[in-house]
Formats: structure tokens, sequence, C-alpha cells
């Protein structure tokens, strides 16, 4: 299949961006997971880019570990968020995950404006288990211990189900689903024990793992949990 | 999220599963020479795979057809010749002795014979020869696996042997007894369980005699080893699990699959029989054998587990699931 030069190298950025979230997770010091601000032409509007399709997950490990973030990365994450809005006609997972973005801006900079209204759940309502959790893997970022928002309340709600979209996730082998979804189970209540989920993590993480994008989930799951037990 | 029973809706499965069941053991009935035992039947090189085996699992579905269906239901009819037909294969159960006789310490015999022994079809002195090989040590000691195991200790409850205790002490050594994560099933994993469900229940004989906790964990796990096996056409196991779903719904309450069901009906052949998997009819031409062998082994096991299943599905009694049991927060269950 042919792709554009662009979108690979979208695609590479995001990685990138990725990689460095999970290092800094891991705890390998403060890693600059935000390109500099002033980069300017091509890769600085791919930088912003793939800030925008990493979302709210590109400042985790400074929300997690409640270290206020670099001031230069807070730049680049706060002109990606105003830099694409959502169009009138977005799917709600974009509006979502913009208004994730929004939310964590205000967190780790209450100076800044309020986050917008948020959006509803209503197409999610009567959704299968199966489409559940796609979506919700794809609202990843949204999954945070004591962060409260409509579609967590929704989660809430389904954890067997969530925890069957995860038990299909790992038979299809599609990692980052299984990955998204074992981070919301890190955080709701009611899941049943027999899921397994810490040899379920770490068993995504060995097969799906040297992908960034899934080592990310995996390892925000885990400081998750063990920030739960603590 | 559960959603509330539609009365409407579980007639119009009901009806689905009840013609489906009709059409696949129609089309059984007319492959019985498939069934019959051959000249191979008791030759010491004889492939028990080819010939006892498909034979008992004709007449474990079609005693619990029988079992489960009133006298007036043609289902009921057609399930009784079956299993009369079969019966008759083994020479009204001589055959069995004489399988003993070559083999005395193998267990299938026993284990098919037991089938017919279930359904009031017995051969007493067969009955008395298997009870004298089961005292010894070595009989007891065959080795097998845990699943196979609680086959065996099943048929020699049947054939008034041995009691087969509530939770025998096989079933922790088994897959699914060991309530393992459910992320870790696979296709062997899924037969395993399926057959530990089976043995337990009796093939539908005592369908509420699953431990609790294995209801529990079923209920929670089938819907996502359906949906898989099912995307991966794997239509054999899916009527497996589609049964074991049944069985578990008797003491869970929990619906019809309706969805799940569907899938599974949609890869019916003309004459309403069910292929084992997906794989291109063209490809098995391939293989060994006539055409019409060719078919008849690669649809035969499946139409039958599809009848099973449906007739488990369609006969619930009503009002036996365990309140406490019933409905489960945070699952909507399958797809409907």
């Amino acid at each position: 299949m042919e792709q554009s030069g662009t979108s690979t190298r979208l695609q590479a950025a995001v990685q990138d961006l990725a990689s460095g979230v999970v290092s800094a997770l891991r705890g390998g010091g403060h890693a600059h997971v935000v390109p500099p601000v002033g980069t300017d032409g091509e890769a600085g509007d791919l930088a912003l880019a793939a800030v925008r399709v990493l979302g709210a997950d590109a400042l985790l490990p400074g929300l997690l570990s409640r270290t206020p973030p670099d001031p230069a990365e807070l730049a680049v994450f706060r002109k990606a968020v105003e830099a694409y809005p959502p169009r009138g006609d977005a799917a709600p997972t974009v509006r979502w995950s913009h208004w994730a973005m929004a939310r964590t801006l205000r967190r780790a900079d209450p100076s800044s404006a309020e986050p917008p209204h948020e959006p509803d759940t209503a197409w999610l309502d009567g959704a299968t288990w199966q489409v559940l959790t796609h979506q919700l893997a794809v609202l990843a970022p949204l999954a945070l211990p004591g962060e409260d928002c409509a579609v967590s309340r929704l989660a809430a709600g389904r954890p067997v189900d969530v925890a069957r979209g995860f038990v299909r996730a790992v038979r299809r082998r599609d990692w980052r689903q299984a990955a998204g979804a074992g981070r919301w189970l890190t955080l709701l209540p009611g899941v049943p024990d027999t899921v397994g989920l810490d040899t379920g993590l770490d068993f995504v993480e060995l097969m799906g793992g040297q992908d960034p994008l899934v080592a990310l989930q995996v390892q925000a799951a885990r400081r998750m949990r063990t920030g739960a037990r603590g | 999220m559960s959603a509330p029973a539609d009365p409407h809706r579980t007639h119009r499965i009901a009806g689905a599963l009840r013609a489906a069941a009709a059409d696949a053991l129609a089309w059984t009935d007319s492959r019985r020479a498939d069934f019959a035992l051959g000249e191979d039947a008791l030759a010491s090189d004889g492939e028990v795979d080819r010939s006892w085996k498909p034979l008992g699992e004709l007449a474990q579905v079609c005693a619990t057809v029988a079992r489960l269906t009133e006298p007036a239901d043609p289902l009921h009819a057609r399930a009784r010749g079956l299993l009369d037909f079969a019966w008759q294969e083994t020479h009204e159960g001589e055959l069995f002795l004489r399988l003993q006789r070559l083999e005395p310490f193998a267990t299938y015999p026993l284990e098919v014979y037991s089938v017919f022994a279930s359904a009031g079809l017995r051969h007493p002195a067969f009955e008395q020869a298997g009870a004298v090989v089961a005292r010894t040590r070595g009989w007891r000691l065959t080795e097998q696996d845990p699943t196979r195991r609680l086959g065996v200790l099943r048929a020699e409850e049947r054939c008034g042997i041995h009691r087969f205790g509530q939770t025998p002490p096989e079933l922790p050594q088994t897959w699914l007894g060991g309530l393992p994560e459910p992320w870790t099933f696979g296709r062997d994993a899924g037969y395993a369980l399926t057959h530990v469900v089976f043995h337990l229940a009796d093939w539908g004989r005592d369908a509420s005699a699953l431990p609790p906790d294995l209801a529990v964990y079923l209920r929670d796990w089938l819907p996502p080893w359906l949906d898989t096996c099912l995307e991966a056409g794997l239509w054999d196991l899916a009527g497996e699990l589609l049964a074991v779903a049944a069985i578990a719904a008797r003491t869970t309450g929990e619906e019809v699959p309706a969805d799940d069901w569907r899938r599974l009906l949609a890869a019916r052949g003309p004459s309403g029989e069910v292929p084992l998997n997906d794989r291109d009819l063209d490809e098995l031409a391939a293989g060994p054998g006539s055409d019409g062998d060719r078919y008849f082994l690669h649809h035969y096991h499946s139409t039958l587990m599809a009848v099973f299943a449906a007739v488990l599905a369609v006969t619930r009694p009503a009002g036996r699931a365990a309140p406490a049991a019933a409905g489960r927060p945070g699952g909507q269950g399958a797809p409907s």
C-alpha cells in the first residue's frame, strides 16, 4: 500500500514522541517528550501534529508524578491544543481527545482557559462490548486516576464488557487495543479477578511492546496500578 | 446495561434454532451410511476416529435430544430413530464385548458404550466385564489428560461402576477447572473446556450441575471466545461453545446469544449441515478418500454439535436460573 511521505513522517514523529513518554514513565529521568517550540517549517508542523495525535498523554509523565511541566513543553502542548480544534463534523473520539488535552492543559497550568464543556457520550449508548472497548482504547488518555468525565463514568458501569474486549483484543493480536483496554481495566471497579490483569499487561508488552504506542499504554497502566495500591 | 428480555425476540430465536436443529438432524439422518461401522471396526489397526468415534458422537447427541424433547416432537422421533440405528450398528452392544476382549484396558469401548447405557440401551455382560477390568489399579492409573479422565469417570458412573462426585478431583487439573486467564484461550484449550463442561453436565442430562464458580467464569468469558472463534471461522468449536453457553445459562440465566447463533447459522451448507471450519471445499477435495467421505468428515461433527447446542438452548427449563447468579452487573452479554 502506498502512503504519502507526510503520513509516514507523521507516524514516525508520533512513535518518537511516544518513545519519549515511555522512557519518562519508566523513570529514566526527565525526558523532553515534546519537541522544543520554535522548530520551524515542516519539522515544526510535524512535531505539533504528533503532539495532537498522541493527545493528552504527551504530558502524562508529569501528570502522574505530579511534577510541573517544562515551560517549553507546555508551550508546544498549548499550541497543539489551539492549532487543532475539532471541526464541526468531527468524530466523537476526536472531540473527546481534544477535550482531554484541554483538561490536561488546565491541570498543568491552572492559568489556562477552562476546558470547554464535555462532549456527550450518546454515540456509546447501547454500544456492543466490542465497539465500546475499541472506542475506549482510542480514548485511553482519558483513563486517569482521580479524573472524572462522562466517558470514565460510562466505562465504570461496564467493567465486564471492557474486560471481554481486552480478551478479544489479545485473541486478535490487536496489541494497541489490548493495551488501551488494559489501562482502563486498572481503574474500573468490578473487573472479574479471573481476567489476570497483571500477567495480561506483561503479555501484551511481551507481544506488542516494541510498538511505543503499546508500550506507552502498558507503562501507564502499570504506573496507575502501582499508584492505586500504594 | 443488561438488556431486558424481549419475549418476542426470544421466541423468534427459539423458532430459528428449532428449525436449524431439525434441518441439521435431517442431514445427519441422510448420512446414516457414513456413520455405519465398517469391516475394520474390530480390527486391531482400525481407525477409531473414523468408526467408533463418529458413531458414539451421533449416539450422544441423539440421546440428549431424545431426553430433552417431548415424544410428540418430530426432533424426538428422528433422534430416537438414529439412536436405535446406532445401537443396531453395535449389534445391541455385543460388539463392545468383542472389542473389550481385543483391548481389555482400552477405555474407549466403555466411553462409547456408556452413551447407550445412559439412554437405557444396555448390555449386562459387557457391563460386568467392564466392572472387572475397572477394579484393577492399572485401569485407574491409565495415563490420560484430566479432561479425558473426567469422561472416563462419567462413563463409569453411567455403567454403575463408580459414582461421579459433584467436584471430581480431576477438575482442578483441567484448563477450565483452574480458572485460567481468559485471554490464554486457544483452540486446544477451547476443546478441552467444552468437554469438561459436557462431562460435568452429563451432556445435558444434568445441565444445572456446573459448580457456581465455573458458571460465573463461563458467563464472563464465553462472549469473547465465541466472538473470536466465529470471526476465525472455527464453526465446530463455536458450536461447542454455544452448547456450553446453553448449559451455563441454566445456572446463570443468561439469554441465548442470538448474534453468535446468527453468525454460526450463516455458515451452514445447502441442507443445514455445518462445516468444521471455513476451509475452502476445493482445498478439501485435494485430500484422500472420495468426495462424499471428505464432505462427511468435514461436516458431521460440527453439524451434530449445532443440533446439540440448539436443542440445549431451546429446551431450557423455565425459572431454573438462580436469581443471585442471573445477570451480570457491568456486562451486557452478547451483542444483539
